[in-house]
């Protein structure tokens, strides 16, 4: 039909295709303060096997975190694989702990039922959180995953670092 | 965002209620300048919270999405906006929509600069700036030479009509004044549909309001029946706060206290959908599997179902014989039990073929049947609620839709009773005051009169047709055409004195032109067609009053001012109407000139009370009402605010919990009335059925949570767009995989009406054929897929009865990287 111009195409194809790789999404070098925050081993690279998922607290005792190592690389993503990354425990919702389902690689809050997509940053997939789950800023040095800053604001802080 | 400012302790604080769905939910606004932040210690900060330590679940907390910084004319201003702990419909919950309020706020620093702040006329293919006073002048000599012409039919208009954003009692009573009173058309529509009528008139002729129960039914239910709706989106905090703790046991003690001796235990959930959405995965995590039933029906079979559960009902004598005779006209139940019911019939062959029909178990319409009616121990009737809202309202064929479930609704007695109600779930807010209506019914079909160039002004408010219109291709290419020759008429005649501009726009409207004029935030899809684009003001930039899905009536106070010279939009009328008064007596021609006076309201509250006085008095009908309200009580009401019909006694106003308590309903002998259908189900039509039987699958469509209506708002601001940058479409992954379609992939879905593109969303939520598409978006509107084919009876569209086929675009491209493919519908 001519004349109908209020659709935006949506740009498709190998110049789309070849755009979207994970460095054109990867993090502008960091909002966070990351000079404020801590550095914390969280585990030895060669213990991270597929499917690993370590509990530890960050940037401080009160603020549960978990690490995962994904089956594919990610933004935002660590490791040789690029597949490791750490988010915040507490739902940006209502602040329950949310669970990891392995098998479907989400993040779930059990209180209201919203989720997050660690292979994106924490966005969220439905639910009812107003910000995507707080993703932990990691760097792999002497064979050590350590956690160095975080995106995000951790729920129930008006800042990371109290 | 890893921080958040916190407001200090002398923080501006208003009460207010969420702009968007028809739960509205209350929420707290704090305003305080830039640069005078909080601490973090409970005297520190307006929220009373201790912050200098990590909060426990369900604390005090500023998310960054819930703070903005905004534009008022004094300044830069922080604003937090958060949910309110004492509001009985949402006790602190926030949805993702309601947590985002203050990103939707103007500031000429984030997504939102984007809003309208002068009037824009047309100018070539663009728009320039222009004052008021000439927008206005020109806008209303060109309505009254088509009124004096043409007559007042040939001024179109498709307007808002609701509470919330956008609407409210202040701005319909002025936008229906304006066109009922003033002009006189019967050329109205509704935002989301062709005509200005009810979608549930049938409810009506039963003598049944939309909205009759409170949410504290959903606590108290033994059963709660949802059809085409998906709450945990669409009605959040309604499901969430109230049906939620039913399903999982935590309103036990309520039950126990509100029914004493009556048989009490964890609410069941039927869920009648072709979906299997997040609504029915998190009901089962709250209720158990075997607590929740969920009818995945084909598309538009919902209709024999229910007929199939109620005669199942009939059959075991589960019906409320004492209510249908003592509250309900009896001869309409017979009339029903030989229509609808098909009783010269055998009721297993009924079951039969609605199970097959919708593709469901027989065993199932039995066990819907068991759990809506079957008696409780010690022979106690259960207590049903029922809820549908637009899988029903814009299904198959509108009016016996309807009838359907209010039907189902009276034989087992189920309204006017703590834990039952016969409602619609809701869309949107509602603000029904509006002077009548002044074309009979059915309602005239205005995308039809625009079409067939009877409509010489078209004057679209707060709402985007051009994409959530039905056969919307066909709408949009006729505005364009239409549109050409004003636009020239306007382009030839610029620097020309007004009698003359007008006098060409005349003759282009002679030769077949319309005038459009659009009325909104932001330059729409369908506003970037008008010749004069007015702006206006939005939720926090003027009082407006609501009520809700309980009809919860709140004030929604002004706490900021409108970018630039937007107004609001009981303004803008006023503006055209007293104009128009004036071209009038200019003209002698007092009988004219007196329909559009008294529209010099001195602010909102006068519209409020002009309103509410206007439609209702203060006298007692028995469905709506407001008597006595002014805003002051409702400021000293705050968040819980006072449930309509409002009625005084002894000079007080009191409100109405639910409706229909003292078995009295709306008609004239005040008994209830069945509505007899033809027959138990009422096939396709015919324009329907020729989709259905051409393309392969089924186009479903609606909403979201993330998204509010045509993502006026939320396609300016990161966190919403960014998770649907365009519709996505979900569809069984054994079809995409047959089509060679991958999670993110581009879509091309075309039909005989139009087509569009979509994202792909492979989900094991739909049915295979089956896919449902995200609606009325600026990069790809549903209602293209949508045949023009209305419920002849009520002028309601079949939305979502539409056919298409579907292939591969393209691969997915960079833009939609950061959105998620994960299932929508996996909670555990």
């Amino acid at each position: 039909m001519t004349g109908v111009n209020r659709r935006d195409f949506i740009k498709t194809g190998a110049a789309g295709l070849a755009a979207a790789t994970v460095a054109s999404v990867a993090p502008p070098t960091s909002a966070s303060q990351t000079t404020n925050y801590p550095a914390i081993d969280v585990a030895a690279l060669d213990t991270l096997e597929p499917g690993a998922e370590v509990a530890f607290e960050y940037p401080d005792a009160s603020a549960p975190s978990v690490l995962l190592r994904l089956r594919e690389a990610v933004p935002g993503g660590v490791g040789p694989g690029k597949d490791i990354v750490a988010y915040s425990l507490l739902c940006t919702h209502k602040g329950c702990s949310v669970n990891f389902l392995s098998e479907r690689q989400m993040l779930v809050c059990p209180c209201h039922w919203s989720s997050f997509d660690p292979a994106k940053k924490g966005r969220l997939i439905i639910g009812q959180a107003s910000q995507s789950l707080p993703m932990i800023e990691l760097e792999v040095r002497g064979g050590m995953v350590r956690a160095v800053g975080m995106d995000g604001l951790i729920y129930g802080r008006h800042t990371n670092i109290l | 965002m890893s921080n958040a400012p916190l407001p200090p302790p002398n923080a501006e604080v208003v009460e207010t209620v969420c702009q968007f769905c028809i739960v509205g939910c209350g929420y707290r606004v704090y305003k305080w300048p830039v640069g005078k932040d909080g601490g973090p210690g409970p005297d520190q900060n307006a929220i009373g919270a201790d912050l200098r330590e990590q909060q426990g679940p369900e604390g005090d907390w500023i998310s960054p999405n819930m703070h903005a910084v905004v534009k008022d004319k004094a300044g830069a201003f922080n604003v937090a906006i958060v949910p309110d702990k004492s509001c009985s419909v949402n006790s602190g919950l926030a949805s993702v929509r309601g947590g985002g309020l203050a990103q939707t706020l103007y500031s000429p620093d984030r997504g939102t600069k984007a809003r309208l702040g002068m009037p824009q006329l047309r100018e070539g293919d663009g728009f320039a700036d222009a004052e008021w006073d000439e927008t206005v002048d020109l806008g209303a000599r060109v309505i009254k030479a088509v009124i004096d012409r043409w007559g007042p039919d040939a001024v179109g208009m498709k307007f808002f009509d609701h509470g919330g954003g956008g609407g409210g009692f202040e701005n319909n009573w002025a936008v229906g004044r304006f066109f009922f009173e003033g002009v006189g058309t019967r050329t109205a529509s509704i935002h989301n549909r062709p005509a200005y009528n009810s979608e549930v008139h049938a409810a009506g002729d039963a003598g049944l309001a939309p909205l009759t129960n409170a949410y504290i039914d959903a606590q108290l239910a033994d059963t709660i029946l949802i059809v085409g709706a998906n709450p945990y989106e669409t009605q959040t905090n309604y499901f969430l706060n109230h049906m939620i703790p039913n399903l999982n046991g935590d309103s036990l003690d309520l039950k126990r206290s509100t029914f004493p001796g009556e048989p009490a235990a964890p609410g069941r959930m039927i869920i009648m959908d072709p979906r299997r959405t997040i609504s029915v995965a998190t009901a089962e995590a709250a209720a158990g599997k075997e607590n929740v039933l969920h009818l995945q029906i084909e598309p538009g079979t919902d209709i024999a179902v229910m007929n199939a559960i109620a005669r199942t009902v009939l059959e075991r004598r589960w019906h409320d014989v004492a209510f249908i005779k003592e509250r309900a006209e009896w001869q309409t139940f017979e009339a029903y039990q030989r229509s609808s019911l098909g009783s010269d019939r055998d009721a297993a062959t009924v079951v039969t073929e609605a199970a097959a029909l919708a593709d469901i178990l027989e065993a199932d319409i039995y066990k819907a049947a068991e759990w809506i009616a079957k008696p409780k121990s010690g022979g106690v009737r259960r207590r049903t609620l029922f809820h549908y809202e637009k899988g029903l309202i814009w299904g198959v064929k509108n009016y016996e839709n309807i009838a359907s479930i209010v039907d189902l609704g009276l034989l087992t007695g189920n309204v006017g009773k703590p834990g039952t109600g016969i409602s619609r779930l809701g869309g949107h807010q509602e603000a029904y005051v509006r002077p009548p209506y002044p074309g009979g019914r059915p309602a005239l079909n205005v995308d039809e009169a625009a079409r067939r160039g009877e409509a010489k002004v078209f004057w679209v408010g707060g709402c985007n047709p051009v994409l959530t219109t039905l056969r919307a291709e066909a709408v949009e290419a006729n505005l364009i055409e239409r549109g050409a020759p004003v636009s020239k008429a306007i382009a030839e005649t610029v620097g020309k004195p007004i009698g003359e501009r007008v006098a060409a726009i005349v003759e282009a409207l002679k030769a077949g032109g319309m005038f459009i004029l659009a009325q909104d935030l932001y330059m729409t899809a369908t506003a970037r067609h008008a010749h004069m684009v007015l702006p206006a003001a939005q939720w926090g930039e003027m009082n407006l009053t609501s009520i809700n899905g309980e009809r919860r009536l709140r004030l929604y106070p002004r706490f900021m001012d409108p970018p630039g010279e937007a107004e609001p939009d009981w303004a803008i009328m006023g503006k055209f109407a007293r104009r128009l008064n004036q071209l009038y007596q200019d003209d002698n021609n007092p009988l004219m000139a007196n329909k559009f006076l008294d529209f010099d309201w001195r602010g909102d509250e006068d519209v409020f009370i002009d309103a509410r006085y206007s439609y209702k008095g203060d006298g007692n009908d028995p469905m709506e009402g407001y008597a006595g309200i002014t805003y002051g009580l409702l400021r000293d009401l705050g968040n819980n605010g006072i449930q309509t019909p409002v009625r005084l006694v002894n000079r007080v106003p009191v409100g109405t919990v639910r409706l229909f308590e003292d078995g009295r309903f709306g008609t004239p002998s005040g008994k209830a009335r069945f509505i007899p259908a033809p027959r138990p189900w009422p096939g396709y039509a015919a324009a329907v059925e020729r989709q259905r039987k051409t393309y392969r699958f089924w186009i479903n469509n609606g909403r979201v949570n993330h998204i509010w209506q045509t993502s006026y708002h939320h396609r300016h601001i990161d966190f919403y767009r960014e998770r649907y940058p365009v519709p996505m479409l979900e569809m069984h992954p054994d079809d995409a995989e047959e089509l060679g379609i991958a999670p993110g992939d581009v879509l091309q879905v075309s039909n005989d009406m139009g087509s569009v593109e979509a994202m792909a969303y492979p989900t094991d939520s739909v049915k295979r054929n089956h896919a449902f598409m995200l609606f009325g978006q600026p990069r790809g509107a549903a209602g293209d897929l949508v045949t023009d084919h209305v419920d002849p009876k009520t002028t309601i569209p079949y939305y979502k009865g539409a056919w298409a086929d579907i292939r591969r675009k393209g691969a997915k491209p960079a833009e939609f990287e950061m959105a998620s493919f994960l299932p929508r519908n996996v909670v555990e």
